[in-house]
C-alpha cells in the first residue's frame, strides 16, 4: 500500500461541480469533503488486499503475563513431575541469586475437556471454557523478550525495543474506517499499561491512526463533553464558525484541507453524541447485561469494556482494544498464583459473554476476537512449593475467535511440561501476520516509507498461521 | 527421542539412496554441461525451496545467508560458508537439508524437509564443484561503483549558471530557477501576496508567533522602499526566532526530557542542550561549526575559555540525548549507539546509515563495515547515564568546568575551609587531651556507689540495686567540683539500646535544694551540653561519651528521626542522650512517653551523665532506670560512681574549649553555603577507546571482525589516526566538511522546506536512492553553494529565500483558468505556481493562544521541576510520568518519550523517539473536539474575550478581536454575522447578569474566530 497520490481529474471534476453549485454551500462542503476524504482524510475506508474475513477486531490484552499452564495449556506430566529439578538457561533465572536450582511446579487449577471439541481448559476460566467450541487456541505462542515493557511493546508493535506503530494503527492505516463519527482505533484502558501510550501510538504513521484512549467515567474521550451549558449555544457557535469559514473558503475553493477541517467540526459535533450513545448501555436488555455479568447502571469494569467494545464494532470502529488492568496490580503473579484467582473472575464471564453476544447478534462472522497476554509464566520456580511463577517468554497461549477462524480448534503445542513451544511454534510476528490476513491484509504489502525504509508491522518476519484459518 | 531416531534413520536412508545415485549417475552428469545441470536441476530447486527466505535481491537473507548468487553462498551466513565445493560433508547447506542436529532447512512452515531426490541433487552438484553461473557485480552496500558515481546527491557541487527566463518581476536568482521550470511547463507564478498576508506569513515563519496589531499597522504604513527587508531583519534579530527554528532542529534530533527506557527516567540537565540549540540559532552560529560542536564540542574547546568549554560540553548533549533501552540500559548500549548513528546519518547527511547495522544497506552505498567503523567511535565515547530501573541514579554527568577551572573557582573557598578545618583539628586535639585528663583524674579518685543489671524490658530504682552498701546513695559528702556519674554500658550486650533514666539529687539540710535531671534538662529543651541547673549554676550536668575518654557529646539534633520535640545530643548515631520534650508520647522505634529522657550507649562503649557538685555539703540520690525498648533480649547494665577529685579547673577548660566548636562549625557551614556548586551537563566525554567488532546480523553477542574506526567509505573512508582518542574530533570535521556535497544540500533543503512547506527534495532525511529526486536540482545546488559562500550562515539563507518573489507570491491564483491548467499539470504544486497554504503547528496554535490572551511568558525556561534524583525509584510498573503546566513557549514544555503530551500528540507534534524531519498534518475530529470543549482553550478564549471587552462598543471590540487573531479588521458582512451571533447567544443565557452574558457570548465568539480556518491556516 502506498501513500495517496493526487488525482487531478477527480479534483477537476469536483471543482467544476463546485462551480455550478455555489448556491448550495452545504453540498459544496460535502463534495469538497468527500474529495478531501480521498485526498487528505487518512481514515476514509480503503479496500483490503484480498477479500477480508473480518471487518473489525476486538483485541483483549491481559497485562502482566497470564500463566498458560494454569489456564489453556493442560500438562498432566507437569503434575506428575512436580518437584523434579530441571536445568535451563532461562532469561529470568540466569545468574539470579536464589535460582541456582529450579524445580517443576504443577498447575493450581484443574483441567477438563469442554464442549463438543473436548478441548481442555482449566477451572481458572470456567465461562470461557464453556465457549471453547468457538475458539482457536494457539498453545505454541512464543515471544522475544521476558520483560513486561518490551514484551508488551512487542505484542502491540512487533518491535521489542523501538517505538513503532501499534497493530491497531496499522489496521487503521491499511483499511481506514467506515464510521467517520468515531475514531478508527479505540483503546478501552482504565489504567496505563507497560510502555505507556506507545502501546497504541501511531509513531511514524499519520497521527489520525493513533489509538484514542477511552476511559470509563463521565468523559470517556478527552474533550468529548460539551463545555457550554446548552446544546443551542454550541450550535450557535458552530454556525458562526461555519459562516466565517465559508467567507474564507470562497476565495480558496480548491483547497481540500480547508474543507476537511470544516467537515471535521461537524464530525466532532456528531461524536459528542455518537460516542456517549455507543457507550450508553441503558438500551441493552437485562439478558444482554447478564451475559456480561453486568449490573444495570454499572459503567466500569471489564464487563463494561466488553459490552462497550461490542457496541463500538457494531458502529463500524475498525479496531477496539481492551486492556485488563495496567502496569501494576495485574496478572504478574510472582508472589502467589492465587492472584490469578482474584483476577480471572474480573474477565472470565465478560469475555465469554462477549463471545456469546457476538454470536447471538450474528456478528461473530464479521468480528475477530483476539485474546492474548505479553508472555506466559514459568512451569517451574526455585522451589517446587514456591507459590508464584516468573515471566516466561518461551511459551504461552493466545486465542482467536470469530471471523475466518476455526472453531473448537487447537494449534501447536508445548513440550510435556509447557516449557517450550515445540509443535508449530507461533511467534508474535506470525500472530500479527495472521490477524492482518484475517482482515484482508498481506502483512508483507502493508508498508510505510519512513526514513528511507519501508516499514512493516512484522518487520522482516512473520508467517500466516494458515492452520487456524477456517 | 523419536525425532532424533527419525532423523538418523532418514540420514541412513539418504546415504543409501545417494550411493546408488552416485554410482549410476556420475557418467551422465559429466556428460551434461555444468551450466545445463545447474539451470535444469539446481536453480529451480533453490528458487522453489530456498530463495523465499534466502534472497539478497528480495531483501530476505535469513540467518545472513543469500542463495541467489554464488557470492552469497561463498560468503555464507552467520554460521559460516554454506557450500564447500567438492566437499559434501563440510557443506553446511547439506547438513541443514539433512535435518541433522543443528539447522533444519527448509523449516516446517516453508514446506518442510526436501525430498530425498532433491537432497541427492544438491549433493551431486556440490560434489562436482558447485558450479554456479550467477555472479553479481561488486557492490558497495546496495550500489555498484557505477551506480554510486552516477547518483545525483553524491556528485560534487558544480558552478550553476542562473537560467535566463522571459518573465520579469524577479527579486533574486531563486525566481529565475523557479520561473524557468514554470515557463517550460507553461505555468506562471502567482502575484505577490498583499502586505497583511505577508507579515502574517513571515512572522509565523520566522518566529512561530503572529504579528501584533501595532506591528501590522507599522508595516502597512511603512513607506520605505526597504519595508520588507526591514521586517525580515527585525524578525531575524528577535529571540523568538531561535525558539521557532531551534524547534525544527530539536524535531530532527528527537529531543526529549526523558530517557525512553522502560521507566522513562527524567533527564534534569537535558534542557541545557535545548537552550544551547535555541541560542545557536539566535546567534547564527555557522552551520558547519554548529555540527562540529554537537559531535565534539568538549574536545574542540578543551583548552578554550571557560565559557566556551562549558558551551562545548553542553552542545554534545546532542549525542547524550540518544534514546535508552530496556531494564538495564548498560546492557543495551548497542541500541543507543544505533539510535545515535541513525539520527546522525539522517540529520547531517540525509542517509539512513543505521540500516547497515545487520546487513549491508540494501539500496545505498553503506556497508556493515561502515556502520561498525562509526560504531567504534561512539562506543569509545562515554555518554552520561540517566538512570534506569536496575540503576536508579544518574552517573557520568559531565561537569561544566574542567577540573583545573573548577579548582580555580573553588580555591578561595577551599582555602577558607582548610583554615577552619585546621582550627577544628587543633580544637579536637585539645578536647581529646582534656578528655583523657578528665578520665585519668576521675578514675584515680573513683568509688562505686551502686551498680546493677536490669532484665529485658524491666526497670528498677537505683536503691534496689545498691543492697551491699545502702548508705552509699542516702548520704554522700560532696565538695565543689566533685562528680557523681551514671554510666550505661553496652558491655556483654547489655544496654545497647534505649534506656530511660530518672535521676534526682537532694541536698541534705541547708537550703534543701533539688537537682532533677529530667526537669533541669527539659526546662529549655535540652538546649546545651554542659547544662545548667535550676539555680543558674552553669555546667552542673554533663552528657558524656563514655568510651575511650570522657568527652562531651558534641552534636545536637533538634528533630531526631524527623520528630519535632525529640531532641538529642550525640556522637555519630550513638552514644546519645535524647529526650521527648513534648507533652505527648512519641512513637518511633519504641514508644517514648511525654517529658522523658533516655540514653543510648554505643556498640563499643558506654554513655554517661555526670552531675558536678556546685556546693560543699551532703546529698542523697534517687533514681530509676528502665529498659525502654524491650525486644532485643539484652537488658541494661549500669553503674553509678563518685569522683572525689576536684574537677573544677579542668571542667572550666573543657567547657571553654567545647564552646568554640559550634562557632567554628557555623563558620564552616557559612563558607560551604557560599561555595560555588559544580554544575553538570547531560553530555559526553571520551570513553575507553577501542575499535568495535562487527555484530553479526546485528547481534552484539555474535562478534565478527574488528573494524577500524574510520569515515564512511563512500566519502573516502579516512582512518582515525592512532592516539587520536575516540575519533569524535575527526568525525565532527567529516560531518561538516564543505567538500561533502550532502552537508550543504541537506541543510539548505531543510531551510527551504520550513519556508515553503516542502523541500526541493521532498524526503528531507533521505537523499539516498530511496528518496525522492529534487524538483529543482540546479536551484538546490545554487543554494548550497550560496550557503557555503556565506560561511554557512543560516540567517543569510533565510534572507535569500524570504526576499525571493517565489516566497512572496500569493497562495491564491486569481484566475480560474490558470488554476485549472496548473492543477492539471502540477497538482502537487511542485513547481511553485503558488505559495502552499499550511496549517499552524501545534506549537504555533498554543503559543498564539497564550499570546492573544496576554498570558505568554516570553522568558526562556531553565530546568523542569523534576523530583530530586535522590527520591527516584521508577519501575516499569510505576514509570516516571508528569505533565508540567507552563505559560512559556511550547519549545520549553517538558517532553516525555514514553507518553505523548496530550496536546502535542493531538496536533501532530514531533515524535520524541525518532528524527522528525517534517511534521505530518492530520485533520481529525478529536482536534475539533479540542476547539469545542477543551478547558484550557476555553479559559484562554475567555481571557481574550475579556481583553476585547475592554472596548465599550461592539464594533471596536470586533476590530480588536479580528486584529488580534486575523491581523485585519472585519468586513461589514462579518460585523453583521458577529452581531447576530452575539444577540442570539446572549438571549440563550438565562439567570445571569447582562455583563456575564456578554462575557459568555464574547468568549464563544472568540472560540469561533480562533477555531476558524483563517486562523489555523496560513496563506
Amino acid at each position: 500500500m502506498t501513500r495517496n497520490t493526487h488525482a487531478p481529474n477527480r479534483r477537476r471534476f469536483v471543482r467544476s461541480a463546485v462551480a455550478s453549485s455555489l448556491l448550495m454551500p452545504g453540498i459544496l462542503s460535502e463534495i469538497l469533503a468527500a474529495d478531501s476524504a480521498e485526498q487528505s482524510n487518512p481514515l476514509s475506508p480503503k479496500p483490503p488486499h484480498f477479500p477480508a474475513k473480518a471487518k473489525s477486531v476486538i483485541f483483549l490484552f491481559m497485562s502482566g503475563g497470564v500463566s498458560h499452564i494454569d489456564s489453556f495449556d493442560p500438562k498432566p506430566k507437569l503434575i506428575e513431575d512436580h518437584g523434579k529439578e530441571v536445568v535451563f538457561d532461562h532469561p529470568e533465572t540466569r545468574n539470579r541469586p536464589g535460582y541456582e536450582k529450579i524445580f517443576l511446579k504443577r498447575p493450581d487449577w484443574k483441567f477438563s475437556p469442554r464442549g463438543q471439541s473436548g478441548i481442555e481448559v482449566s477451572d481458572l476460566f470456567p465461562h470461557i471454557a464453556n465457549q471453547a467450541d468457538d475458539i482457536a487456541f494457539i498453545r505454541s505462542m512464543h515471544t522475544s523478550h521476558s520483560n513486561h515493557y518490551n514484551a508488551t511493546l512487542g505484542m502491540h508493535t512487533g518491535s521489542f525495543a523501538f517505538a513503532r506503530p501499534s497493530i491497531g494503527a496499522w489496521m487503521s492505516y491499511g483499511l481506514g474506517t467506515v464510521n467517520q463519527s468515531l475514531p478508527s482505533f479505540l483503546v478501552l484502558a482504565p489504567d496505563m499499561p507497560y510502555a505507556g501510550t506507545q502501546v497504541w501510538a501511531s509513531d511514524f504513521l499519520p497521527g489520525a491512526h493513533q489509538g484514542t484512549r477511552v476511559m470509563p467515567g463521565s468523559e470517556p474521550v478527552a474533550n468529548l463533553v460539551r463545555r457550554v451549558p446548552q446544546s443551542k449555544q454550541q450550535e450557535l457557535e458552530l454556525e458562526v464558525l461555519k459562516a466565517f469559514n465559508a467567507s474564507h473558503q470562497a476565495k480558496r475553493m480548491n483547497d481540500p484541507q480547508l474543507a476537511a477541517r470544516i467537515k471535521s467540526f461537524e464530525t466532532a459535533h456528531g461524536m459528542q453524541t455518537e460516542m456517549p450513545a455507543a457507550l450508553d448501555l441503558s438500551q441493552e436488555s437485562d439478558a444482554t447485561l447478564a451475559l456480561y455479568g453486568l449490573k444495570r447502571g454499572e459503567t466500569s469494569g471489564f464487563g463494561w469494556q466488553c459490552l462497550a467494545a461490542r457496541r463500538l464494532v457494531q458502529r463500524g470502529v475498525r479496531f477496539v482494544e481492551l486492556i485488563h488492568t495496567g502496569s501494576s496490580g495485574n496478572w504478574d503473579s510472582h508472589g502467589n498464583m492465587a492472584d490469578h484467582g482474584r483476577l480471572a473472575p474480573q474477565v472470565d464471564q465478560p469475555i465469554a459473554g462477549l463471545l456469546q453476544d457476538l454470536k447471538q447478534q450474528g456478528m461473530l462472522d464479521d468480528v475477530l476476537v483476539v485474546w492474548t497476554t505479553e508472555f506466559g509464566r514459568t512451569p517451574f520456580n526455585n522451589t517446587a512449593d514456591a507459590p508464584g511463577r516468573e515471566h516466561h517468554n518461551w511459551a504461552f497461549t493466545s486465542w482467536l475467535a470469530g471471523a475466518g477462524v476455526k472453531r473448537g480448534f487447537v494449534h501447536g503445542a508445548t513440550d510435556e511440561h509447557g516449557i517450550r513451544a515445540t509443535e508449530k511454534p507461533v511467534h508474535v510476528h506470525d500472530f500479527h501476520a495472521t490477524i492482518l490476513h484475517l482482515m484482508g491484509i498481506d502483512h508483507e504489502r502493508l508498508t510505510y516509507r519512513h526514513g528511507g525504509r519501508d516499514y512493516r508491522l512484522t518487520d522482516v518476519h512473520g508467517h500466516v498461521v494458515r492452520n487456524v484459518l477456517s | 527421542m523419536n525425532g532424533l531416531i527419525g532423523s538418523l534413520r532418514a540420514i541412513g536412508y539418504v546415504l543409501v539412496v545417494l550411493i546408488g545415485i552416485g554410482w549410476s549417475c556420475s557418467a551422465k552428469v559429466c556428460a551434461e554441461t555444468d551450466d545445463a545441470f545447474f539451470e535444469s536441476k539446481i536453480r529451480p530447486l533453490l528458487t522453489e525451496r530456498c530463495l523465499q527466505c534466502h534472497s539478497a535481491e528480495k531483501g530476505k537473507t535469513q540467518g545472513g545467508l543469500a542463495l541467489d548468487s554464488k557470492l552469497g553462498w561463498e560468503k555464507g551466513g552467520d554460521s559460516g560458508t554454506a557450500i564447500v565445493p567438492g566437499n559434501v560433508d563440510e557443506s553446511l547447506l547439506i547438513q541443514a537439508v539433512l535435518y541433522g542436529e543443528g539447522l533444519q532447512m527448509p523449516p516446517e512452515e516453508a514446506g518442510g524437509k526436501l525430498s530425498d531426490a532433491e537432497i541427492a541433487l544438491l549433493k551431486q552438484w556440490i560434489q562436482h564443484g558447485a558450479h554456479d553461473p550467477r555472479t553479481s557485480a561488486s557492490k558497495r552496500g546496495g550500489m555498484t561503483e557505477e551506480q554510486l558515481r552516477a547518483w545525483w546527491s553524491f556528485q560534487p557541487l558544480k558552478p550553476i549558471a542562473v537560467p535566463d527566463v522571459a518573465e520579469t518581476g524577479f527579486r533574486n536568482e531563486i525566481d529565475h530557477f523557479i520561473s524557468a521550470k514554470l515557463e517550460s511547463a507553461g505555468l506562471q507564478r502567482a502575484p505577490e501576496a498583499d502586505r497583511r498576508t505577508l507579515i502574517r506569513r513571515v512572522t509565523y515563519d520566522v518566529t512561530g508567533l503572529p504579528p501584533t496589531a501595532a506591528e501590522v499597522e507599522a508595516f502597512l504604513a511603512d513607506t520605505s522602499p526597504q519595508y520588507y527587508d526591514i521586517l525580515i531583519e527585525r524578525l531575524l534579530q528577535s529571540p523568538r526566532y531561535g525558539e521557532r527554528w531551534g524547534r525544527h532542529w530539536l524535531d530532527l534530533v528527537r529531543y526529549a526530557d526523558t530517557a525512553g527506557e522502560n521507566t522513562d527516567h527524567p533527564i534534569p540537565d537535558a534542557w541545557r542542550y535545548r537552550n544551547w540549540v535555541i541560542e545557536a540559532f539566535n546567534s547564527d552560529l555557522p552551520y558547519d561549526q554548529f555540527v562540529r560542536e554537537q559531535i565534539a564540542g568538549d574536545l574542540l574547546h578543551a583548552n578554550d575559555t571557560q565559557e566556551k568549554y562549558r558551551q562545548g560540553i553542553i552542545s554534545t548533549g546532542y549525542l547524550a540525548i540518544a534514546r535508552r533501552f530496556d531494564h538495564d540500559i548498560d546492557k543495551f548500549t548497542h541500541l543507543t549507539i544505533e539510535d545515535t548513528i541513525d539520527t546522525m546519518g539522517k540529520t547531517f547527511l540525509g542517509l539512513s546509515v543505521a540500516c547497515a547495522r545487520c546487513h549491508d544497506h540494501k539500496y545505498d552505498p553503506i556497508s556493515t563495515k561502515d556502520y561498525y567503523a562509526l560504531y567504534g567511535i561512539l562506543n569509545s565515547t562515554r555518554y552520561s547515564f540517566p538512570g534506569c530501573e536496575a540503576k536508579q541514579q544518574p552517573r557520568d554527568l559531565v561537569p561544566l568546568q574542567s577540573d583545573a577551572q573548577w579548582a580555580k573557582i573553588n580555591e578561595p573557598f577551599q582555602v577558607q575551609l582548610s583554615a577552619i578545618d585546621a582550627e577544628l583539628k587543633t580544637l579536637n586535639e585539645t578536647l581529646a587531651n582534656q578528655a583523657s585528663d578528665f578520665q585519668s583524674q576521675s578514675s584515680k579518685s573513683m568509688s562505686r556507689l551502686a551498680a546493677g543489671q536490669i532484665a529485658e524490658g524491666a526497670n528498677h530504682t537505683l536503691a534496689e540495686s545498691a543492697p551491699s552498701n545502702a548508705d552509699s546513695l542516702t548520704k554522700i559528702d560532696v565538695k565543689v567540683g566533685q562528680i557523681v556519674q551514671l554510666t550505661i554500658d553496652p558491655s556483654g550486650d547489655y544496654g545497647a539500646d534505649s534506656t530511660l533514666v530518672e535521676w534526682e539529687i537532694q541536698e541534705l539540710g541547708g537550703a534543701s535544694r533539688k537537682w532533677n535531671l529530667v526537669e533541669d534538662l527539659l526546662s529549655d529543651g535540652v538546649a546545651a551540653n554542659p547544662h545548667k541547673d535550676s539555680y543558674n549554676n552553669e555546667a552542673t550536668w554533663l552528657l558524656l561519651d563514655g568510651r575511650k575518654s570522657l568527652s562531651l557529646l558534641p552534636e545536637k539534633v533538634v528533630q531526631l528521626s524527623g520528630q519535632p520535640g525529640l531532641v538529642a545530643w550525640r556522637m555519630g548515631d550513638n552514644p546519645a542522650v535524647f529526650a521527648n520534650t513534648t507533652d505527648k508520647p512519641i512513637a518511633v522505634w519504641t514508644s517514648l512517653p511525654a517529658k522523658t529522657l533516655f540514653v543510648h550507649p554505643a556498640q563499643d562503649g558506654p554513655v554517661a551523665i555526670a552531675w558536678v557538685s556546685p556546693f560543699d555539703g551532703h546529698v542523697s540520690i534517687r533514681g530509676r532506670i528502665a529498659d525502654a525498648h524491650p525486644g532485643g533480649n539484652n537488658g541494661v547494665g549500669w553503674r553509678m560512681d563518685f569522683f572525689a577529685a576536684d574537677h573544677s579547673t579542668l571542667l572550666k577548660q573543657m567547657i571553654a574549649a567545647n564552646s568554640q566548636r559550634p562557632v567554628l562549625m557555623a563558620k564552616r557551614n557559612d563558607v560551604v553555603a557560599q561555595s560555588p556548586v559544580r554544575e553538570f551537563a547531560y553530555a559526553v566525554t571520551e570513553g575507553m577507546v577501542a575499535n568495535a567488532k562487527q555484530h553479526l546480523r546485528g547481534d552484539p553477542e555474535k562478534l565478527g571482525d574488528e573494524i577500524p574506526r574510520r569515515w564512511l567509505e563512500l566519502f573516502g573512508g579516512e582512518a582515525i589516526p592512532p592516539s587520536a582518542g575516540s575519533g569524535r574530533l575527526q568525525l565532527a570535521k567529516w560531518m561538516s566538511d564543505p567538500s561533502n556535497p550532502l552537508v550543504s544540500r541537506v541543510l539548505v533543503n531543510r531551510i527551504w522546506q520550513h519556508h515553503f512547506g516542502k523541500g526541493l527534495v521532498q524526503t528531507p532525511n533521505d537523499f539516498g536512492t530511496r528518496g525522492i529526486l529534487p524538483t529543482h536540482p540546479e536551484l538546490l545546488d545554487w543554494l548550497a553553494a550560496k550557503f557555503i559562500e556565506n560561511n554557512f550562515s543560516i540567517k543569510s539563507m533565510h534572507r535569500v529565500i524570504l526576499k525571493s518573489a517565489t516566497y512572496r507570491q500569493s497562495s491564491i491564483q486569481p484566475l480560474t483558468s490558470i488554476i485549472e491548467t496548473a492543477e492539471n499539470i502540477d497538482p502537487n504544486n511542485n513547481l511553485l505556481w503558488r505559495f502552499d497554504r499550511r496549517r499552524l503547528t501545534a506549537e504555533e496554535i498554543r503559543d498564539s493562544l497564550l499570546a492573544a490572551s496576554l498570558q505568554l511568558d516570553l522568558k526562556p525556561a531553565g530546568a523542569h521541576p523534576f523530583p530530586p534524583s535522590s527520591t527516584w525509584g521508577f519501575s516499569q510498573h510505576g514509570p516516571f510520568a508528569a505533565v508540567y503546566e507552563t505559560n512559556k513557549r511550547s519549545v520549553y514544555v517538558m517532553t516525555l518519550r514514553n507518553r505523548r503530551h496530550p496536546f502535542f500528540g493531538l496536533f501532530d507534534g514531533a515524535d520524541p523517539n525518532a528524527s522528525t524531519p517534517q511534521r505530518q498534518v492530520t485533520t481529525v475530529p478529536t482536534q475539533s473536539l479540542y476547539f469545542l470543549n477543551d478547558p484550557f482553550f476555553h479559559t484562554q478564549s475567555e481571557l481574550i474575550g475579556r481583553r476585547v471587552m475592554l472596548q465599550s462598543e461592539t464594533d471596536r471590540r470586533l476590530d480588536v478581536l479580528f486584529q488580534i487573531v486575523f491581523q485585519r479588521l472585519p468586513s461589514d458582512a462579518e460585523r453583521g454575522t458577529a452581531a447576530n451571533f452575539l444577540s442570539s447567544y446572549m438571549s440563550t443565557v438565562v439567570d445571569q447578569s447582562e455583563q456575564d452574558a456578554a462575557i459568555f457570548a464574547w468568549s464563544a465568539l472568540t472560540r469561533a474566530v480562533l477555531s476558524s480556518n483563517e486562523n489555523l491556516y496560513l496563506d
